[in-house]
């Protein structure tokens, strides 16, 4: 027997990989040995605190195996079997589209209609007339990831791009800003060291549309629990707001309060109220650091426009909080050492995700700025980054330019997109339909705040409509908003040819023309660093979210399954057949582009090349005599800027708001967008366009919340591990369906006879999803909360907007912008009604079966669904690549 | 030598880690201990949770993740005919997979559930506490460090809220963690000693929230809470800066009395039964 242990890291976090001939067996952690780093010390409160010296991946980590072997997977390459390839582009059957089936064909088929249809097209109607997307971390390595092979086969190819929308934190990224400036951290505050800086000296929490026990500090795995851990222990006082009382709340939490989603920014305003009138805030900080305060302090107490002063009581009307706790709140946060922010990394969360997304994210950033923002024990920090680090050590993140083969130094010649024509991610149905789209903003606009302003439109003049979209990794279905209108972009003749490229026979891949099966990140070469999103890219230092610096060699585990190939591979052979091959791979194969960034980062310094692959993974220290650069401290205590990617002029003790300060009137607002309606020059609550002061309200009482999940990264991993289906709180499997759980508070379920367990149909004028119900009192009365991003998608009638059984919520979610001038999406302003189902439960349109004749369709001989997951086919899959591994390595010693 | 596992329900959050490294390890594998689980339908730790509430005012949730227990005197033993469970002399019990052949009996003695059927192999399974994986000299020995080897539950645990070692050495960590702890032992094998040993695992909650008279507005920070329990036991405390109140982890199916009481204030008294966790009342004070 041949055992080999590899390492390779995911969305999930690092993992250990131990193989037996041929085939994977386990999926571990990697536990550091002894020849590895002692862990940082942090010393607080007369205590020492270390890590435990593992890396701790998140428990979708530990499902790679499956991921692997999963029954979903796109085993060949195929094609739509009524596609025909006209000469024209015209009647191939678009309508049928995620309805017809597929039949299997060669690579060299495949790869070859590829070409000639990207030949064909760009050739009738010009460069522009190809676009492509990926989707947000459908897989983990610097060389695989979507800003490197991806980025640098379209850019040497020419097309239009689409541009991504920041869809887990609009709210921060268009409104924070124009508060505080941080627009290259795209919103986010500053976390650097502030673990210390709390163990030492914070005594509240305010815990604000935050889950972090289930959003993991992004891709940082269960590494920042412990930390919380040592903050409860110490008595720290955890205040949880969240229309859900969450996982990571219901654990911890020292208070909840949930109020009504949408009236989260009045509940900001009547904090303000309390502080103001009470004069329990920094009076002198104020008076140093902030703009046109007096301006705003009036429209709290009701001396502005609307004459309506935010009292507690005015509050209680609108989040449905008691007014006599909501001054509790305000006094024990302004009276005690209180750090805390939004979601994830401080400055993300769902309410970031409404309709009144950059007010909430405005008004949070003021009020912490009240509270002295930057001195000790006080900043926006919610307890998911900011450990130790070694500030000297330097490898790549994705969105680092410098980290990315599409560019030098990785390549010897940088890829650049010929074509300047755009479209915008949210909007892409749209345009498509509709033949026209214009919109405000780059997408991610970490370039400055001008950026959010730019000014687009579709087609571009002089440019040409696009008529091939190539789709890689991941699904929108799912992930991104109003899914029946992705549905009717797929059935438009409009896309003459339709490619997708993914590992897993997800939702959306079911609508291409043509399939390309990528492998696993088990089976292939990359290479990358444990949570890093770049160090001089957006939001930087990410990995601080990590008790560990851990930058691991993904070494191949398997050959890849089937006649799966690593999209690298993919993207070469169209390049190749398109007569550029050599110039997009620079005559390196995978392992040699890997080489490059451990030749073009710290890490050659460190460890040799062989010593690194053979190990498997590097453990940077952090030196027992570190640096230390608080976030946001240079400002309150105003020395000139040290925290890392910062700008020139933070040493002179500046924010990147116009004015230098934080800003209560946006100067910023009032030069580029004054008429602008979501963001007014002084942020204030609004009344959502789908809210519960809507008349829409009348027909449609609920609000739905759908987070990020807790059981899923995105959509990769509840279609394809059936295990996640037998966590309670995750899904219910009836009658061979696998459905998503729909909380709902009980004086509601009462009143609409829905017991525990109950099959529900939520369901709006957008479409409806057939959910089980959940009965508890984590829910706010008027919310009903389902996870977004299912990872499964399952409409009853394919290709059809049907209702779903797959639990896509996104189903029902608004494809409305937040503004008119701010392009962020708000699927957290959904109305919905809720309904006992009473109806025939979906047979035949089982989910196992449908995928079982996807499956046959492709391979006469390919294992069923249902085998699969009683057990039998994970097994044959993996005999069989055994047996293949075993022949060939008889012959090799032939 | 005493093989257990210390679980402490405070610091699980029930991430599912456990489960999924538990189901890596057995799912579609024989070991020499044990024949493969199959891929769905058995948990041999099973995360079993349980909401904590009558009230949107306080929500909390109970997590105790259950494996097998590992008891000193097992009732699956006993049940077992032909020598088909056993217990090692590190004090893991095994059920053999040969001999256990059509033994449903074994599944239906053990008080806690967790003993699985396999319907396709017609025998009883559970968790094996990895044995198989202890045993293997070359397991990890690539490590160069046989302290690692762990249950893949213990080794994927981020939180150390699963502790593997030998309680019979008080100088382990397992030992030491016991100690420190509030030993809770799962209800139906009250009294035993088991190999598996739950930490913290909550009982019930009285809890409340006191206010001035309404028309204030005003949480009352400070009012005097004291709450009887039928057999004479006293609690006692202040309401915190939120006017919550909150006797944790009472004796179950008990009657208690609550008073509250503030100066200036009638005083307020509830009669409350811990058949579960209670958020007593909002209370608004009246002038005395």
């Amino acid at each position: 027997m041949t055992e080999k242990i590899t390492h390779s890291i995911c969305v999930g976090g690092p993992i250990a990989i131990h193989t037996e001939d041929g085939v994977i067996r386990r999926i571990r952690p990697i536990v550091f040995d002894d020849n590895d780093p002692k862990g940082w010390v942090i010393k607080a409160r007369g205590k020492e605190y270390t890590p435990f010296r593992k890396a701790s991946p998140a428990f979708i980590a530990m499902t790679e195996k499956n991921r692997a072997y999963s029954y979903d997977r796109i085993r060949y390459p195929m094609i739509r079997e009524d596609f025909v390839e006209t000469p024209d582009g015209m009647d191939r059957k678009t309508e049928n589209r995620g309805k017809s089936g597929y039949r299997r064909a060669s690579w060299d088929e495949a790869l070859g209609l590829v070409a000639r249809e990207i030949e064909r097209i760009q050739g009738t109607y010009g460069k522009e007339s190809v676009t492509a997307i990926t989707s947000s971390h459908h897989s983990w390595g610097l060389l695989g990831y979507k800003l490197s092979a991806f980025a640098r086969f379209f850019r040497m190819l020419g097309y239009t791009q689409i541009l991504d929308n920041p869809d887990s934190w609009e709210g921060f990224h268009w409104g924070a800003p124009h508060t505080y400036g941080y627009y290259w951290r795209l919103g986010g505050p500053e976390g650097f060291d502030l673990l210390e800086d709390a163990l030492q000296n914070v005594e509240t929490m305010v815990m604000w549309s935050h889950d972090p026990d289930t959003t993991r500090g992004g891709y940082a795995g269960n590494e920042s629990t412990m930390w919380r851990h040592w903050l409860d222990d110490m008595g720290v006082q955890f205040i949880y707001i969240d229309p859900f009382n969450n996982f990571s709340a219901v654990k911890q939490a020292d208070k909840w309060f949930g109020p009504r989603p949408g009236t989260e920014t009045a509940l900001c305003e009547g904090i303000a109220y309390v502080w103001l009138s009470e004069g329990l805030y920094d009076k002198e900080y104020i008076a140093k650091h902030a703009h046109r305060f007096d301006e705003w302090e009036n429209y709290i107490l009701g001396r502005g426009v609307d004459q309506t002063p935010k009292t507690p009581a005015w509050c209680e009307s609108e989040t449905g909080i008691p007014a006599a706790d909501i001054k509790a709140l305000a006094r024990r946060w302004a009276t005690t050492k209180t750090m805390g922010g939004s979601g994830l990394r401080g400055g993300f969360g769902g309410v970031a995700r409404t309709a009144n997304g950059t007010e909430f994210s405005r008004v949070m950033v003021q009020l912490f700025a009240m509270q002295g923002m930057g001195k000790p024990g006080q900043n926006m920090w919610v307890g998911t980054t900011g450990a130790p680090i070694d500030y000297n050590f330097w490898f790549g993140g994705y969105s680092d330019p410098l980290s990315q083969i599409a560019n030098q130094p990785i390549a010897d010649v940088t890829a650049v997109n010929s074509v300047t024509q755009k479209l915008y991610r949210p909007n892409l149905p749209d345009a498509i339909l509709n033949g026209h789209y214009e919109w405000y903003g780059e997408g991610f606009c970490g370039g400055g705040l001008d950026l959010q302003f730019t000014r687009h439109i579709y087609p571009e003049p002089g440019c040409n409509p696009v008529h091939m979209f190539w789709r890689y990794g991941g699904t929108f279905m799912g992930t991104m908003l109003d899914t029946n209108k992705w549905v009717r972009m797929y059935r438009s003749p409009e896309l003459q040819f339709v490619v997708n490229q993914d590992i897993h026979f997800h939702g959306e891949a079911r609508f291409a023309d043509v399939v390309l099966p990528a492998c696993t990140n088990l089976e292939r070469y990359d290479i990358g660093e444990f949570c890093n999103s770049g160090n001089s890219g957006y939001q930087s230092h990410s990995q601080t979210g990590c008790s560990w610096q851990v930058v691991v060699f993904q070494d191949k585990a398997i050959e890849p399954l089937w006649e799966s190939r690593s999209d690298f591979w993919i993207f070469a052979q169209v390049a190749e057949r398109l007569g550029w091959g050599d110039k997009f791979t620079e005559n390196r194969d995978e392992l040699g582009w890997c080489k490059r960034f451990w030749e073009k980062s710290d890490l050659c310094e460190k460890i040799s090349w062989e010593d690194f692959t053979k190990k498997g993974y590097y453990v940077a220290g952090v030196p027992e005599e570190r640096e230390r650069h608080y976030g946001f401290r240079w400002f309150a205590e105003e020395y000139p800027c040290d925290t890392p990617n910062h700008k020139h002029f933070q040493e002179e003790g500046k924010l990147g708001t116009f004015t230098g300060k934080f800003e209560f009137v946006s100067e910023s607002l009032l030069y580029y967008a004054p008429h602008d309606e979501a963001r007014t020059p002084i942020a204030t609550y609004k009344h959502s366009w789908e809210g519960h002061h809507s008349i829409k309200a009348d027909k449609y009482p609920f609000h739905l919340i759908s987070p990020h999940p807790r059981f899923d990264y995105h959509t990769q991993h509840n279609s394809s591990t059936p295990w996640l289906w037998e966590i309670p709180e995750n899904r219910k499997y009836i009658n061979g369906n696998p459905y998503l759980i729909a909380r709902i508070h009980p004086e509601k379920a009462e009143a609409k006879g829905i017991k525990e367990g109950d099959l529900v149909r939520l369901f709006n004028e957008r479409g409806s999803v057939l959910c089980v119900a959940r009965v508890t009192y984590r829910c706010e009365k008027n919310t009903i909360h389902a996870y977004g991003s299912s990872g499964i998608y399952n409409p009853v009638k394919p290709g059809d907007t049907s209702m779903d059984i797959g639990g896509c919520v996104n189903i029902l979610t608004p494809g409305r912008l937040i503004g008119s001038m701010v392009p962020g999406m708000a699927p957290n302003s959904t109305l919905i009604d809720i309904e006992k189902y009473e109806g025939e439960i979906p047979e035949g349109q089982m989910f196992e079966h449908k995928l079982d004749a996807v499956a046959k369709s492709a391979d006469p001989e390919a294992e069923t669904c249902m085998d699969i997951i009683s057990g039998h086919g994970f097994e044959s899959i993996q005999a069989k690549a055994r047996e293949l591994y075993l022949n060939k390595q008889k012959e090799a010693t032939k | 030598m005493r093989l257990g596992i210390a679980i402490d329900s405070r610091t699980c959050m029930a991430c599912y880690c456990c489960l999924t490294a538990c189901k890596d390890e057995h799912c579609g594998f024989d070991s020499a201990l044990t024949k493969k689980q199959p891929m769905m339908g058995q948990q041999w730790i099973d995360i079993r949770e349980w909401e904590r509430s009558d009230s949107s005012r306080l929500v909390k949730v109970a997590s105790v993740p259950t494996p097998c227990s590992h008891c000193e005197d097992p009732a699956c033993m006993k049940a077992a005919k032909d020598g088909a469970v056993y217990k090692r002399p590190d004090g893991i019990v095994i059920i053999d997979p040969e001999k256990s052949k059509g033994q449903k009996a074994i599944v239906d003695a053990c008080p806690i559930n967790a003993v699985y059927w396999n319907e396709e192999l017609e025998i009883p399974q559970k968790c094996t506490m990895c044995a198989e994986l202890l045993d293997d000299p070359d397991y990890l020995s690539y490590l160069g460090d046989s302290k690692v080897k762990v249950p893949r539950c213990v080794e994927a645990c981020p939180n150390g809220a699963l502790v593997f070692g030998d309680l019979d050495d008080p100088d382990s960590d397992i030992s030491k963690i016991i100690a420190a702890n509030r030993e809770t032992q799962l209800e139906p094998l009250a009294g035993q000693k088991t190999n598996v040993v739950h930490l913290n695992v909550p009982t019930v909650y009285l809890a409340g929230t006191v206010y001035y008279p309404k028309s204030m507005e005003e949480v009352c920070i400070g009012a005097k809470v004291k709450a009887t329990c039928e057999d004479g036991t006293v609690c006692e405390m202040e309401t915190n800066y939120f006017g919550d109140w909150i006797f944790e982890d009472l004796p179950k199916k008990k009657n208690f009395t609550v008073e509250i009481t503030m100066d200036g204030y009638k005083p307020v008294k509830y009669e409350a039964f811990t058949d579960s966790d209670h958020y007593v009342d909002m209370t608004y004070l009246e002038e005395a």
